[in-house]
């Protein structure tokens, strides 16, 4: 039952305990004229009906009380009123009576007993992280130039030591090829030892004899620089200069 | 010996005498109960007449007569044939009314109106079924004995009698 057939907030806790329906039945005495009132369930069958035959009677005013067994208004369907027969049906109303259970959900009111205080549900929180944003990456990329060849700079930087650190670990690994090698032929290490000691012999060996004098000698003039060079060197400088200047 | 005990005993009842008063005890609960539903009022829609009529401003009095035991009682409703009080009246007033079923509790009970009966200002209905049953009543009054004299001025009031008598 919706709020419109009982002119209420139809909620839980709610029982209907009886039903007051009054109308006018207009007909002749001899017309044949059934009235029935009532409430269908969920499934469409009737919850409650209240059928008067007034046929063979005086059509006039009814009122009527239907006591109901305190039916929860979930229960309750489409109300109607359904006649037979040749006559109609005037000034129809029907007032529901009804009870409400406030406690119907314990927690609905911390009064209610059966109530639980409620653990309030923690909000997963995301924050926002402005230095981690692409677009403000974007926006705050610097424009100076003596910046940009800073960061030039440390770039080069790191894949030097980007470089420097996989040489290492290809050392490393090596290494480690070698060092699996060596558990692995046990045999073989043995050998190496045993050749090597038998060679420091030879390294312990003393060679008899003296000193070595130096015998070449040059004779006469100067040594003259080679002009050659120091011409390339000036202009290796001054190219170096000039790409400085650039810059400036 | 246990038959001479018996014999001793009955000796001395018959010769002792003992009396005693047992009261018994009831209570009907009505089975017949009449209320006021609506009070009447009345309209004067010209100077020499009051009316219940809603037409003319009035309210037509119904009485609630709820029985819970079928063919057991007549209901007699009466419209009044005077004032039960009012300004001091130099001329005579004509009454005039009606009692009518209104409403019923089933349609059983449609059939009132016609099977009743007319005594004078009283309507006597048989009530045959267990239910409610509602009566209206419409009453007129009119001043001057036909020569349309104007009511005086002042408050007037009337009764309506309604009874559940048993059958």
């Amino acid at each position: 039952m919706t709020s419109k057939v009982l002119g209420m907030n139809a909620v839980g806790g709610m029982d209907v305990t009886g039903v007051i329906y009054q109308y006018t039945a207009v007909k002749d005495k001899d017309d044949n004229f059934v009235v029935t009132v009532g409430n269908e369930d969920l499934d469409g069958n009737y919850l409650w009906k209240d059928t008067e035959d007034w046929s063979g009677k005086y059509g006039m005013k009814i009122r009527k009380l239907i006591p109901l067994a305190f039916l929860p208004i979930a229960k309750f369907g489409k109300g109607k009123i359904a006649t037979t027969g040749t006559g109609s049906v005037e000034d129809a109303n029907v007032i529901y009576m009804y009870r409400f259970d406030a406690c119907f959900d314990p927690q609905s009111d911390p009064s209610c007993p059966g109530y639980v205080k409620p653990i309030p549900v923690v909000p997963k929180i995301i924050i926002y992280d402005a230095l981690e944003d692409d677009n403000v990456k974007d926006a705050t990329e610097e424009t100076d130039k003596e910046l940009i060849e800073e960061k030039e700079e440390s770039n080069e930087d790191e894949e030097r030591e980007e470089d420097e650190m996989q040489l290492q670990m290809a050392l490393a690994s090596s290494t480690n090829a070698l060092t699996i090698a060596n558990e692995a032929t046990q045999g073989s290490i043995v050998k190496a030892m045993n050749t090597a000691t038998n060679i420091n012999n030879y390294y312990v060996a003393k060679i008899v004899g003296g000193a070595y004098k130096e015998t070449t000698s040059l004779f006469g003039g100067d040594i003259v620089d080679n002009k050659q060079v120091f011409k390339d060197l000036t202009q290796d400088k001054l190219h170096n200069k000039m790409l400085e200047e650039q810059y400036k | 010996m246990k038959y001479l005990l018996i014999t001793l005993s009955l000796m001395l009842s018959a010769t002792t005498a003992y009396a005693a008063n047992i009261d018994i005890t009831g209570t009907v609960q009505s089975r017949c109960i009449v209320n006021t539903d609506t009070a009447g009022m009345y309209g004067n829609p010209n100077a020499y007449t009051l009316t219940t009529v809603p037409a003319s401003a009035g309210q037509l009095p119904i009485v609630r007569v709820d029985v819970s035991l079928a063919n057991a009682y007549n209901a007699k409703i009466s419209y009044p044939t005077s004032f039960s009080s009012s300004p001091s009246l130099g001329d005579t007033v004509a009454w005039t009314g009606a009692a009518t079923v209104v409403q019923t509790s089933t349609s059983d009970m449609s059939g009132y109106q016609a099977a009743s009966s007319l005594s004078g200002a009283m309507r006597t209905y048989a009530l045959t079924v267990a239910g409610t049953t509602w009566f209206s009543v419409a009453s007129v009054a009119t001043y001057g004995g036909g020569q349309q004299k104007p009511f005086p001025g002042g408050s007037y009031k009337a009764v309506v009698l309604a009874e559940c008598i048993a059958q």
